[in-house]
């Protein structure tokens, strides 16, 4: 595997030149790559990005969210889905192909202030994104407790592989639904692990920068630690 | 009237010609806001505020094809010796539009089509170079929201005082120097995106006190580099 | 407003095709002024007035001189207040009501280009110290909107300025009262000269047309005296400059400014 090399930067750093691919949050200028975030940058096979650790969530299709319920129209739901623009869900997606606008109630189905799971399932930033529910695991959240965390941040929530979300479920025995968007739903029958998930979740929102994450949280959850090959070269 | 600089090139305030004045910046400093910061810039107060990107209201400012800024930059009434009067000037109008040109050529706003971002600024104490000071401010909030910039916007006034180019004009130098030039640079891009002048220079102080300016922009822009680090990097949580 | 966005953007590059063979969309160089003309004394109720035509932009300036009581802290100095308007007739997009910031801005530049250079010796304008001075109001009015108003409404403003008849007032009981009949050259010290540069591309130009300033990156309008000074400046614009070109852009500024201001001369 290719070494990855990490730095912090801020809007206008110069991460590197030469023949580099610029992916997210950077740019190309000449033959610098400029960073456009605050945040830590990578460069790896080539490709530079930057992970930020500020800023709204960006919709992107297949990302799953968890939005709630603002309003709807007789053909759709509205959603808030932590971004400036707002999700819609179509009421056919819930409904089914022989949905009819005066036998079909959408209140009955999702009412102001319900939570859902849901993919984003067009965005093409000439229209507001459009969600679906059609997929295994996904509709209306029955219960939990809802957790707003950077949506920069989600990716550190999640980790390598998954590696930092099923530790924290795993040491917990809480069920964890993760939005792209940064509104996570925690869900438990034990109310200790319920609070402990909470705090691991909240510990990666304020310490996403920090090296060592991964055995902070593990430590904080009283895990056995194990090799860590997370580092940061300032 | 006060003597602007004293035989050994020591001015009114105890500076050197090339001498900033005291900055201290604080990034995120507001909960509401999306991003913020409070610069003190010599006896200049400044907070601003960013918000957005979010819905446009009125809808139709609403741009189809990218975000759009908008900036408010207010005194408040107790910021100047002689009370302001609330309502937005004239010279306040002026001030908030060139300080939205500074910054437009920093933000990234193609990703945001039909919303805006807001940048809200407060002069709690005013006291010579104001707009610089609001615009490193407002510069280390948008990027403290998150929102994508090119490079940060620094920005320092230079000047002419008792014949001399000298970097960042306070108030007395504002109101009894010879001209007050100020500058907003992008210190990766070197590129100056605000730069206003009221007072008599020759080509060659011209030349001069732009130099200077940039030269102030960069001190500045170590500054804000250093206080966007400590929010977002430093080890104690 | 997609339909305008897409204009401007095809206008852009075909003004850009044309820029790199240093030539612009109605023929001029790139730092040809379009024609100038100044009418003076148009209005003959004002004490000075003029109207200007740059190009297809058209400006009337009027002079107004009265008594009137000096601002505070500047009891030794007449005053002097420049204004300027967009009419509703001159601008298919201008809307009466309050002023938008491009009004405002356009206003506190010709002002502030005036006042700067000092093209006036105030202190000439007193009175009674701290209590009563001439006050010289300057209005100018964009009849006809189409492109770089700046200049266009500076010039006018200095043209009224140049040719208006200031009246005599004498005190009578610690009161101005106007002797008819007497009338003397205003103060003149310096003759300001704005000239304002659009940058596209990597290209300045200079008195942009309005299809320009729509596509245009970055503006900057310097204001220069007699004496070769530069003395007031604004920038406008998206983008920005290098420092490369704003001392280009000062050159320019003062080797176009001695031309018009032989225009200028010719009026005092």
């Amino acid at each position: 595997m290719m070494e990855t090399k990490r730095r912090y930067v801020i809007p206008g750093d110069v991460i590197t030149t030469g023949p580099f691919r610029p992916e997210q949050n950077v740019y190309q200028e000449g033959d610098r790559i400029i960073s456009t975030s605050v945040g830590i940058s990578e460069i790896f096979d080539n490709a530079v990005r930057v992970i930020p650790l500020t800023g709204i969530y960006m919709p992107k299709t297949n990302d799953l969210i968890i939005g709630k319920v603002i309003g709807h129209s007789s053909l759709s739901w509205e959603f808030d889905i932590n971004s400036c623009f707002v999700g819609f869900l179509p009421a056919q997606d819930v409904f089914g192909r022989d949905y009819s606008p005066t036998k079909d109630e959408l209140k009955e189905r999702l009412d102001k202030g319900d939570l859902v799971a849901a993919r984003v399932a067009n965005f093409d930033r000439s229209r507001d994104p459009l969600l679906t529910v059609q997929d295994r695991d996904l509709g209306k959240i029955e219960s939990g407790e809802l957790i707003e965390i950077s949506p920069s941040k989600v990716p550190r929530l999640i980790g390598k592989r998954g590696s930092m979300i099923q530790t924290i479920e795993m040491a917990t025995k809480a069920m964890i639904t993760i939005g792209q968007n940064g509104w996570i739903v925690v869900s438990s029958e034990d109310p200790d692990g319920l609070l402990k998930a909470i705090e691991a979740i909240r510990m990666v929102d304020a310490q996403a920068h920090m090296p060592n994450l991964t055995e902070r949280v593990k430590s904080m959850l009283g895990v056995e630690l194990g090799d860590n090959n997370d580092t940061i070269n300032e | 009237m006060t003597q602007l600089m004293n035989e050994n090139g020591i001015r009114c305030d105890g500076r050197r010609v090339d001498q900033l004045r005291n900055i201290s910046i604080k990034v995120g400093v507001l909960k509401n806001a999306d991003g913020s910061a409070y610069i003190e810039f010599g006896k200049n107060k400044i907070l601003a505020g960013v918000f957005g990107p979010r819905d446009v209201h009125p809808k139709h400012m609403a741009n189809q094809d990218s975000g759009i800024l908008r900036c408010r930059y207010h005194m408040s009434p107790f910021s100047v010796t002689e009370r302001k009067n609330p309502a937005p000037s004239r010279r306040e109008i002026e001030i908030s539009k060139v300080i939205k040109e500074a910054l437009l050529p920093a933000v990234i706003l193609k990703d945001f089509p039909r919303t805006v971002v807001d940048v809200f600024i407060e002069v709690l104490q005013a006291d010579g170079g104001t707009r610089c000071a609001a615009l490193d401010a407002a510069s280390i909030a948008l990027a403290d929201a998150g929102i994508p910039m090119r490079d940060l916007v620094s920005a320092c006034a230079a000047g002419k005082v008792a014949d001399q180019i000298v970097l960042d004009i306070n108030n007395e130098e504002d109101q009894e120097g010879q001209a007050d030039m100020p500058i907003a640079y992008m210190p990766n891009l070197e590129k100056i995106t605000l730069m206003q002048l009221d007072g008599i220079l020759s080509p060659s102080e011209y030349k001069k006190c732009v130099q200077t300016g940039i030269n102030g922009c960069k001190l500045v822009y170590e500054m804000q580099r250093k206080a966007l680090m400590d929010k977002y990097f430093t080890n104690e949580t | 407003m997609a339909n305008s966005v897409i204009l401007a953007q095809l206008k852009r590059e075909q003004i850009l095709e044309l820029l790199k063979e240093g030539k612009r969309l109605d023929g001029r160089g790139l730092e040809d002024q379009r024609p100038l003309s100044i009418d003076v004394g148009v209005i003959p109720k004002a004490n000075g007035s003029a109207r200007v035509r740059l190009g297809d932009t058209e400006i009337v300036t009027g002079v107004k001189i009265q008594p009137d009581k000096p601002f505070p802290d500047l009891g030794d100095k007449g005053i002097l207040i420049c204004t300027a308007e967009i009419l509703p007739l001159a601008d298919p997009n201008a809307e009466p009501g309050p002023p938008s910031e491009e009004v405002i801005e356009l206003a506190r530049v010709v002002d502030r280009g005036i006042r700067e250079t000092e093209m006036l010796d105030l202190h000439q304008l007193v009175l009674i110290e701290n209590k009563s001075v001439i006050g010289i109001f300057i209005d100018s009015s964009v009849t006809d909107a189409n492109g770089n108003l700046f200049d266009a409404c500076s010039y006018a403003s200095v043209a009224a300025l140049l040719s208006c008849t200031v009246p005599k007032y004498e005190i009578q009981n610690e009161a101005p009262v106007l002797v008819e009949g007497v009338t003397s050259k205003p103060p003149v010290k310096t003759i300001p000269v704005s000239v304002t540069m659009a940058r596209i591309g990597d290209h300045i130009i200079i008195d942009p047309s309005s299809d320009e300033e729509a596509c245009m990156d970055a503006r900057l309008t310097i204001t220069t005296n007699t004496e070769g000074n530069i003395c007031a400046i604004q920038k406008g614009g998206i983008d920005g400059f290098t420092l490369e070109q704003v001392i280009r852009c000062s050159e320019i500024a003062l080797s176009v400014g001695t031309k018009i201001r032989k225009q200028l001369e010719k009026l005092m």
